[in-house]
C-alpha cells in the first residue's frame, strides 16, 4: 500500500524554504523585529498569510491589525518566529483535502489554537525559547503528510479500519518502517530547522519518549495539546481525531497542570 | 467517525476530550446509520483513549447512539474500555439509566454478542457489588454458552482472579442495561442453541435475531435447538413463528428442535402441529446433544458440517472477476507482495496438502448467494495478519481471529464492488478453521470455482461455491 520508497519520493517533492522567509527568520534570530517585518513585506503571500492568521479570534485582538511591524511588535520575537514557521506548512498544505473532511480555514484555525495554547504552556513552564516556541508550528505537518500519503488509498484504509481500530501512524510504520513524525522531522530538516524541533516532534508522537527530561515533558504537553485541539468541535468529526493514536498513559503526570493552564472545564 | 464492527458489535473510538461542545461532532448520524445497517446487536463507545468526559458530553453521545433504535429497537447501547475511576463516574451518571450497558473492555462486551464457537469450556469469573447485576451477568453468560463462575464477595473475587490464567475472561466493573429481551445464543458442536424464556407470542418476531439465524444457515449450520426450559407458555403466534422458521430452513436442509417445553400451559396440539411441519421435540437438551447418532444425522455433530448442493449461477460466474479482485487486492495490500494467478477452473475442491494450512470462509446472500472459502498456507496467513497484529505471530488463536477480520475486509470490498453494479449482498459472520480437513470433506462433493494463486512462491487457494 505504501512503501519506504514512496515516502522518500514524497519528501523529495517538498519545496525548500522561500528566500524571504529564511531571511526574515534570520533577522528574528538576531533579534531585529523591525527589519524582520520589513523583509517579510517583500513576500505578498507571506504578508497576507500572517495578517489572516493573527486576526483569528483566538489571538484576541479587538481591532484588525494590518501593519506587519505592529503584528511583530505585539507578538514578540518568539511568537513572531512561531507564526512564520506556520507559513512553512502553508507551502505544502493540499489545495483540496480528501482524506480528512476539512478545508484550509479549519487547518489554520487548528494551527492558531495550537499556537496560543502552546504559548500558555511555555509561559507556565517559564520557557522562553524561540525554537521551542516554533516547534508547535511544525506539529500539524503530521496531518499534511498523512493526507498526502493516504488520500489516494482512502478506500483501502477505510476497509482496514472498519475491522480494526488502527491509526494511520501505525499503518504507515508497519508498512514502511517510518511513521508520520519521522517524515515530518525529515521535512523540518529540509527546511533547516534546529534539531531540537525534530526531537520534540518525535516525542509528541506519544510513542517515542525522549531521554532528555525537558524534551520529554514538552513532548507530553504537545501530545496532549494536540488531542485537546483535535477534540475541538471543528476537528472532532473530520477524521483528524483518530488519525493518530492518543496515549493517555504517556501524559498522566502532566494532565492536571495542563487542565489548569488551558482551563479544561470540569 | 466510523465504527469498527466485529461480531455484530459496533464500537466508536473517540480520543481526547468529550464535553457538551464537541460530543455531537464525534458521532455523525450518517455514521450511526451506516453502522446500524450492518445488522449489529450492540453499539458502544470506547473510552479507552478518552482522557476527559463530562455528563453533558455523555448525555449527548447517548442521545446520538439512541438514534439507531429507530431502525432496530433491540440494539443494546453502552460504553466500554474504561478503568476503575471512569467506571465509578459512569455509574454515578448512568446507574438508573436502564438503556445503557457498561462493559469493562470490548472483549467483555464481546461475550454478550453472538458467537460461532463452542464456549462451554470457557470459564468466566464474574463479580459485581450489585447482586442483581451479578445474577443478570451470570445468567446472560450462561445463556451464551459460557461457564460463568460467580463470586459473592470482593474478597472471594480478588482471591480467584489471582489465578487469572484459568479464566477465559474476567467480568467485573460491568453493568448490564436492557439485556433481558435478547435471546441467548450459543454453539455446541455444529448446533446453534437459542435459550428463550417467558411467554412465546407475537414478540418472537421482534426479539429473534433473524439475521444471525440466516447467517448461520448460510455458513452451513443445519441444527437449531430452542431451549425452552424457562418458557411459561406459547400461543398460536409462537407456533406460527416456529412453523415459518422450519419451512424457511427446509431449503437449507435445516432442522428446528425444541427441548424442555412444558405443556402445563401450552396445548399439546401445538406440538403435533409443529411436528407435522418438521419440528422435532425432546424433553431434555442432553437427550439430543448426547445422542451422537441423531446429532450426526441432523448435522449437529462437529464433524458433519453440511452444505447445500446448489450450483453456481451464471450471475455469480459473471461476477467472478470481482470476487477474485477483492481477494487479490486485499491480500496484496496486507502482505505487500504481488499475487501470481496459477490456474482457475470450475471443479471440486482440490488441495495438495492440508498440513500447515488455515482457512476462513464467509457467506453472502441477497441478490446472489454463496460462500467464499480462502485456504492459506500458514506462512501467508502470518504475513497477512502482520499488518493488523503489528507483529509476527504464530499463535493459532490470534491468527484465526485476525483471518476472520481479514475475510471481513475482503467481503466488505466485494460488497462495494458489487454495489457499483447494483447487486446488493449481505455478508455473514466469518468462520475460521484450524484444521481444514473437516471443511474440505464437507464440501468435497460440491463444484465451485477454484482459483490458485501464489504469493512469493506459496500457494493460496480461493474457492467459491454455493
Amino acid at each position: 500500500m505504501v512503501t519506504a520508497k514512496e515516502l522518500s519520493k514524497y519528501i523529495e517533492t517538498i519545496p525548500p524554504a522561500p528566500k524571504v522567509l529564511q531571511e526574515t527568520i534570520e533577522l528574528l534570530n538576531s533579534g531585529d523585529l523591525v527589519k524582520a517585518s520589513i523583509k517579510a513585506l517583500e513576500d505578498k503571500a507571506l504578508t497576507h498569510y500572517l495578517r489572516t492568521l493573527v486576526n483569528r479570534p483566538i489571538y484576541g485582538f479587538t481591532n484588525e491589525v494590518k501593519d506587519l511591524k505592529q503584528i511583530f511588535g505585539i507578538l514578540g520575537l518568539s511568537n513572531a518566529k512561531q507564526i512564520l514557521c506556520n507559513y512553512f506548512l502553508h507551502l505544502i498544505v493540499p489545495k483540496k483535502w480528501e482524506l480528512f473532511s476539512i478545508n484550509n480555514t479549519v487547518f489554520e484555525d487548528l494551527q492558531a489554537l495550537l499556537n496560543v495554547n502552546w504559548n500558555l504552556i511555555l509561559s507556565y513552564e517559564n520557557i522562553d525559547d524561540k525554537d521551542i516556541s516554533s516547534s508547535i508550528a511544525i506539529l500539524p505537518a503530521s496531518i499534511i503528510v498523512c493526507e498526502a500519503i493516504f488520500a489516494s488509498k482512502k478506500d483501502d484504509v477505510e476497509l482496514l479500519r472498519s475491522v480494526k481500530n488502527i491509526d494511520f501512524n501505525t499503518i504507515l510504520k508497519r508498512l514502511s518502517d517510518m511513521d508520520l513524525f519521522d517524515v515530518a522531522t525529515q521535512i523540518s530538516k529540509k527546511w533547516e530547522m534546529p534539531d531540537n524541533i525534530g526531537e520534540i516532534l518525535q516525542c509528541a508522537s506519544g510513542i517515542k519518549p525522549s531521554q532528555d527530561p525537558q524534551t520529554l515533558k514538552l513532548g507530553k504537553y504537545m501530545h496532549l495539546l494536540f488531542f485537546y485541539a483535535l477534540s475541538s468541535p471543528n476537528c472532532a468529526g473530520t477524521g483528524l481525531n483518530t488519525f493518530l493514536e492518543f496515549q493517555p498513559e504517556f501524559i498522566v503526570d502532566i494532565y492536571d497542570n495542563f487542565s489548569s493552564v488551558i482551563g479544561v472545564e470540569q | 467517525m466510523r465504527a469498527v464492527v466485529k461480531n455484530s458489535i459496533g464500537i466508536f473510538y473517540p480520543q481526547g476530550f468529550i464535553d457538551g461542545a464537541n460530543a455531537r461532532n464525534f458521532l455523525a448520524p450518517a455514521d450511526i446509520k451506516a453502522t446500524t445497517s450492518l445488522k449489529i446487536n450492540m453499539l458502544l463507545v470506547s473510552l479507552k483513549k478518552v482522557v476527559f468526559f463530562n455528563k453533558n458530553g455523555m448525555d449527548i453521545l447517548i442521545g446520538l447512539l439512541g438514534e439507531c433504535k429507530k431502525d432496530n429497537s433491540s440494539i443494546s447501547l453502552g460504553f466500554c474500555d474504561y478503568d476503575d475511576s471512569k467506571f465509578t463516574t459512569m455509574m454515578k451518571f448512568f446507574k438508573d439509566n436502564y438503556s445503557i450497558s457498561l462493559f469493562r473492555t470490548a472483549e467483555v462486551a464481546g461475550l454478550f454478542g453472538p458467537s460461532t464457537s463452542d464456549n462451554k469450556e470457557k470459564n468466566i469469573l464474574v463479580y459485581s457489588d450489585d447482586p442483581s447485576q451479578r445474577n443478570a451477568i451470570t445468567i446472560e453468560l450462561h445463556e451464551h454458552g459460557y461457564n460463568p463462575i460467580s463470586t459473592l464477595t470482593r474478597e472471594e473475587f480478588n482471591v480467584k482472579r489471582q489465578s487469572e490464567e484459568t479464566f477465559y475472561e474476567i467480568v467485573n466493573n460491568t453493568h448490564l442495561g436492557l439485556f433481558g429481551k435478547k435471546i441467548g445464543t450459543r454453539v455446541v458442536g455444529n448446533a446453534i442453541i437459542y435459550s428463550i424464556d417467558g411467554f412465546l407470542d407475537a414478540k418472537m418476531n421482534d426479539i429473534f435475531d433473524m439475521t444471525y439465524h440466516h447467517n448461520s444457515l448460510s455458513v452451513g449450520f443445519t441444527l437449531f435447538v430452542f431451549d425452552m426450559n424457562k418458557v411459561i407458555a406459547m400461543n398460536v403466534h409462537g407456533v406460527n413463528f416456529f412453523s415459518h422458521l422450519a419451512s424457511a430452513g427446509a431449503e437449507f436442509g435445516a432442522t428446528i428442535a425444541i427441548v424442555g417445553l412444558s405443556f402445563d400451559k401450552t396445548p399439546r396440539t401445538f406440538q403435533e402441529e409443529l411436528e407435522d411441519g418438521g419440528v422435532i421435540f425432546f424433553e431434555k437438551l442432553e437427550d439430543l446433544l448426547d445422542n451422537k447418532e441423531i446429532m450426526d444425522e441432523l448435522g449437529g455433530d462437529e464433524s458433519s458440517i453440511k452444505h447445500s448442493k446448489k450450483s453456481l449461477t451464471k450471475i455469480i460466474v459473471n461476477e467472478l472477476p470481482n470476487f477474485i479482485s477483492a481477494t487479490v487486492t486485499t491480500l496484496e495490500m496486507m502482505t505487500s507482495t504481488k499475487a501470481v494467478k496459477e490456474s482457475a477452473a470450475v471443479q471440486k475442491i482440490a488441495i495438495d496438502s492440508t498440513e500447515d494450512k488455515l482457512a476462513s470462509s464467509i457467506g453472502f446472500y441477497g441478490d446472489i448467494d454463496g460462500m467464499m472459502i480462502l485456504i492459506f498456507p500458514r506462512t501467508i496467513a502470518k504475513r497477512a495478519c502482520e499488518l493488523l497484529l503489528g507483529e509476527v505471530s504464530d499463535k493459532t488463536e490470534e491468527l484465526l481471529d485476525t483471518l476472520a477480520e481479514f475475510v471481513n475486509i475482503i467481503a466488505g470490498r466485494l460488497k462495494s464492488l458489487l454495489a457499483e453494479k447494483r447487486i446488493a449482498i449481505n455478508i455473514t459472520l466469518p468462520r475460521t478453521y484450524e484444521k481444514i480437513n473437516t471443511l474440505i470433506n464437507s464440501i468435497s462433493e460440491q463444484k465451485g470455482v477454484q482459483v490458485n494463486l501464489t504469493f512469493k512462491g506459496e500457494r493460496f487457494t480461493f474457492f467459491l461455491t454455493r
